[in-house]
């Protein structure tokens, strides 16, 4: 019941009609002792009465619903969620292999190979394949991240076989067809030509490169022109060899079928693909946290996104769960210190968040929020001073109990609909985490103390060397970052930035005549 | 069973083949629920599911933009801001953290033509939510400081969504250009000018005028039972008094179009967009539904006909669609294409029309129909996992329809739907004179 705590008391001022209502209320209903007399905001009036929030009805048990997981002999994990309530099943496929793949100077691949699963197989033209999903009222989805790919199929119980079946061609056997990389790459290429102007869009991924360098966790998963040009044929069958075999996957079947028919459906499809070995990836180290500040100059931008981060911990850490309410309290649903502080208070953005973005290889924090071109240096100095005091104050239990209340609390919403089950166990297998994990979750949010999180907070929070993007106008705002006591930073017009150069800028440009602004303008001509 | 699968796949291979058309294999199951009316006119949907131990509560005002006087746009979207101000007996922002300790979620939209709150959280707390909806449709406080502040974090929202991103302003443009008198005409987030003008005087009036039992539809979806659920309701509620007058409901018509509109608009966005709109009738219409089973034709899935020719053949879009916005009032079909490089607006222009015009000359396959139908079993399937996405189409129905039983029926009016209905549409609607085209080219020519 913690937060369910009465509102504090509330002084205001007491308006002339409060008191003839005060009079009314008496005069009127001597017998509604509890209940007085007030007016609704358009001037009626009404009975309402002083309360407290009720009581919660009795609360039922959590229980995680059932579900199996199997190997089957070549090594690929299967795992089924049962739920008979509508008459569908969803199949997601994860391959344990994103970008972070991705042949050296080939940036782009995993992305490019997963966007031509479903365009063409051995046996089936895309068109095909489109057709055949379609007309049954199905759906197929292929995608990738830094660290996985999926295939992800959808259909009525009756054509769970069907589903099946084209699930198992396309991760098998895609034709990789010269007509469709060509196609793939013309929309990724035109797609970056539009996310490119994104504010938000180029600020995250900026973020992410200050934070990992050159460790494919920093460079933009979906490539750039340059690097999806340069992209082969035989690269993305090199890279299907190598990460597309079987022991390297997981498959959740989730829906209105049976256990017995789920795994035989697999065996069937997957069965006899032969395992393969995995080769490993040396990967370039992410740098240490180095604090640098790169404002991406976009003259027409009516506001600034702002992105505060610095290299943490990965998802498989033995710290993570206190971080991670350490993150929520900066910026998280149940507490969010962020929200309050620059949009309650001060109505200074829409949005402020952050988050501890713990991926496979490694994680790192990140607190975002944007505000229009006037307040930029305020909301930076804000959010610096909040992730200043997250690190150097301990936080209250209270503060620290609401966190923990939404997140435990939260659990059942999580585990609502077949997808969602899946998600949770898929997650845990993904990871490599011990299964055990779902059903403690709600104990292990609970025995985080404030002086856990004081622990990690101060470990792994540098406020001194964080790294920080600005993209919005900046002329604009440059003025207000010395004000703020933001003296040294690089400007970079948002057509020259390369995320693929060392120094973020274009290399003909460089070599060329140099950028007009950092000539003319005095604001501009700061040291890079 | 597995004969049926082998003759689907043979259909897929002979697609050119008019087949007799295929009956959907499998019905999406009816929603259970009750609904009643409290003598204040407020208007309760309940509907149990004990798979999982949580519940959603949502109140959906029949009051959205279209409801906005002139130079106040953007008021109905600012005044759900409002809500989250305190009440009576709940302070500023404690809404949220109310919901957020107990380990729910809750939140609030507003669209053309409704405003809604919503919070899932664990069953125990229904009580909760439905106090917290009472309080502050009964006590709303209204602050002049606060109202200031929340219009300017709405004045950030229209920058982040609308201002800022390539295409932000896209949909805007468009209702722009195709209305005159209807307040569809205007975006839902408002104009900054009609946001700055707005007052805490306006608020205070649109509180009573439209945030009332009769005119709010509470809807309680999961782990609950009824006559408990029923008997908190109208604990809560049923103390908020009836309005002091009638929601007014008088909003201007739009006249009908009489010739082509064409536009060129300049937008500092990276590559051209080219939109071909309609105007078509009302939710609930009988040419809704064939319109609906349209839009699915021509842009759900790779095999869609936009997505399969203009993206995938003629590679002429990065990006296509053409769906209708069916909504309360008569609205718009509209078909736009994000122009490749390369590529010119009268291109796209030329086969957006051509798709149009071929529903009107040639119509649609049985085939096509077939699948259009396979794919709302699908969406009624996968569309009612959640308490959530079963509540929105109760109140849907019953706020929008003024029929719950909407919420199922129009199923059958889908597989009932045949090629000669969507022809006819078709025709009565996608004509010239009827027509707006829009080219949208990037500033200072393209880059």
């Amino acid at each position: 019941m913690t937060g369910l705590q009465g509102p504090t008391p509330h002084a205001r001022r007491q308006p002339a009609w409060k008191l003839v209502a005060g009079v009314l209320a008496v005069v009127l209903c001597a017998t509604l002792v509890s209940a007085q007399v007030d007016r609704t905001p358009d001037g009626r009036f009404i009975m309402w009465p002083t309360e407290r929030p009720p009581r919660p009805l009795a609360a039922r048990d959590v229980n995680f619903p059932p579900y199996e997981v199997r190997t089957l002999r070549n090594g690929m994990q299967v795992i089924a969620v049962l739920h008979h309530e509508q008459p569908a099943v969803s199949m997601r496929l994860l391959i344990r292999a994103g970008a972070v793949q991705d042949p050296a100077n080939k940036v782009g691949v995993a992305s490019l190979t997963a966007s031509l699963l479903d365009r063409g197989t051995q046996s089936k033209t895309a068109e095909e394949i489109a057709d055949e999903i379609d007309f049954i009222g199905g759906a197929l989805a292929t995608g990738s991240g830094s660290d996985l790919t999926f295939a992800n199929a959808v259909v009525m119980k009756d054509s769970f076989d069907l589903g099946m079946n084209l699930l198992a061609d396309v991760v098998r056997s895609p034709a990789f067809a010269e007509e469709e990389i060509d196609r793939q790459k013309e929309q990724a290429i035109s797609g970056l030509q539009v996310s490119r102007e994104d504010p938000g869009y180029v600020a995250s991924v900026l973020l992410e490169r200050l934070v990992y360098g050159f460790h494919p966790y920093g460079l933009p998963n979906s490539g750039t022109p340059e690097t999806l040009a340069a992209i082969t044929r035989g690269d993305l069958q090199e890279y299907h060899r190598r990460y597309f075999v079987p022991n390297n996957m997981v498959l959740a079947i989730v829906g209105d079928v049976t256990g017995e028919e789920a795994f035989a459906a697999a065996d069937r499809v997957f069965g006899a693909w032969p395992r393969g070995d995995v080769p490993p990836v040396a990967l370039t180290a992410p740098p240490d946290p180095t604090r640098r500040i790169v404002v991406i100059d976009k003259p027409d931008a009516v506001q600034t996104e702002i992105r505060v981060g610095q290299l943490a911990i990965p998802r498989k850490h033995a710290d993570y769960m206190a971080f991670d309410l350490a993150s929520k309290i900066l910026g998280g649903e149940g507490a969010n210190r962020l929200h309050r502080v620059l949009r309650s208070e001060r109505g200074l953005t829409y949005g402020a968040q952050a988050d501890s973005e713990a991926r496979k290889q490694s994680g790192h924090l990140v607190a975002e929020t944007n505000t229009r071109t006037e307040t930029t240096g305020e909301a930076l100095r804000l959010t610096m001073d909040e992730i200043a005091k997250l690190q150097r104050e301990r936080v209250s239990q209270r503060e620290l109990s609401d966190a923990q209340d939404y997140l435990s609390g939260s659990f059942p919403l999580t585990i609502e609909t077949p997808n969602d089950i899946a998600t949770q166990v898929l997650n845990v297998l993904f990871y490599e985490l011990p299964v055990t994990e779902i059903g403690t979750f709600r104990e292990r949010v609970q025995a985080v103390t404030p002086d856990d999180v004081q622990r990690v907070a101060r470990q792994y929070i540098r406020p001194d060397r964080l790294s920080i993007v600005l993209v919005g106008n900046a002329k604009g705002f440059v003025p207000q970052l010395q004000r703020v006591g933001f003296t040294d930073f690089e400007i970079i017009p948002i057509e020259q930035l390369d995320l693929m150069s060392a120094t973020l800028k274009r290399e003909t440009l460089r070599a060329g005549t140099a950028p007009s602004t950092t000539t003319d303008d005095p604001l501009f001509a700061r040291p890079q | 069973m597995r004969f049926r699968i082998a003759l689907l796949i043979a259909a897929a291979l002979l697609a050119a083949v008019a087949l007799t058309p295929l009956q959907a294999a499998v019905r999406p199951p009816k929603l259970q629920y009750q609904i009643a009316t409290l003598p204040n006119g407020l208007r309760v949907i309940l509907s149990e599911d004990h798979s999982t131990p949580i519940v959603h509560v949502s109140v959906w005002y029949h009051v959205g933009s279209k409801n906005e006087r002139p130079g106040r746009t953007g008021f109905a979207h600012l005044f759900e801001h409002m809500m989250f101000k305190g009440s009576k007996n709940v302070e500023p922002e404690s809404h949220t953290s109310y919901v957020s300790s107990v380990g729910g979620r809750s939140n609030a939209y507003t669209t053309e033509d409704v405003t809604v709150f919503w919070q899932t959280l664990p069953s125990q707390y229904m009580p909760l939510a439905l106090w917290l909806e009472a309080d502050r449709m009964a006590t709303l406080r209204v602050d002049d400081e606060a109202f200031r502040r929340e219009r300017e974090v709405v004045k950030e929202e229209r920058r982040l969504r609308i201002e800022n991103q390539p295409y932000g302003r896209l949909s805007e443009i468009i209702y722009d250009h195709a209305f005159v008198a209807h307040p569809y005409k205007h975006p839902t987030i408002g104009s900054m000018r009609d946001l700055e003008s707005a007052s805490i005087a306006d608020v205070r009036e649109f509180h009573g005028t439209f945030y009332v039992p009769e005119n709010a539809t509470v809807t309680i979806v999961g782990d609950f039972d009824s006559a408990e659920a029923l008997r908190i309701v109208t604990q809560y509620f049923s103390r908020v008094p009836k309005a002091a007058r009638p929601v007014p409901r008088d909003i201007p018509k739009e006249p009908e179009m009489t010739a082509e509109r064409r536009a060129t608009v300049e937008e500092a966005w990276p590559l051209p967009a080219v939109v071909v709109a309609y105007h078509v009738p009302y939710d609930g219409h009988p040419d809704a539904y064939p319109l609906h089973i349209t839009s699915k034709i021509l842009s759900d899935g790779q095999s869609a006909r936009i997505v399969n020719e203009l993206i995938y053949n003629q590679r002429l879009c990065l990006s296509a669609f053409g769906s209708g916005n069916i909504t309360e009032h008569p609205n718009l079909f509209f078909a736009v294409c994000i122009v490749q490089p390369g590529r010119t607006p009268a291109e796209a222009e030329k086969a957006l029309i051509a798709e149009f015009e071929k529903l009107k000359t040639e119509g649609v396959t049985p085939r096509e129909l077939q699948r259009s139908q396979n794919q709302f079993a699908r969406d009624y399937i996968l569309g009612r996992e959640s308490n959530e996405d079963k509540a929105m189409h109760l109140a849907h129905a019953a706020v929008i329809h003024n029929d719950i039983t909407t919420a199922d029926g129009e199923f059958d009016i889908f597989t009932k739907t045949s090629v000669a209905d969507v022809q006819r549409v078709a025709r009565a609607h996608f004509n010239q004179s009827n027509r707006l085209v829009l080219h949208i080219v990037p500033k200072g020519g393209a880059r």
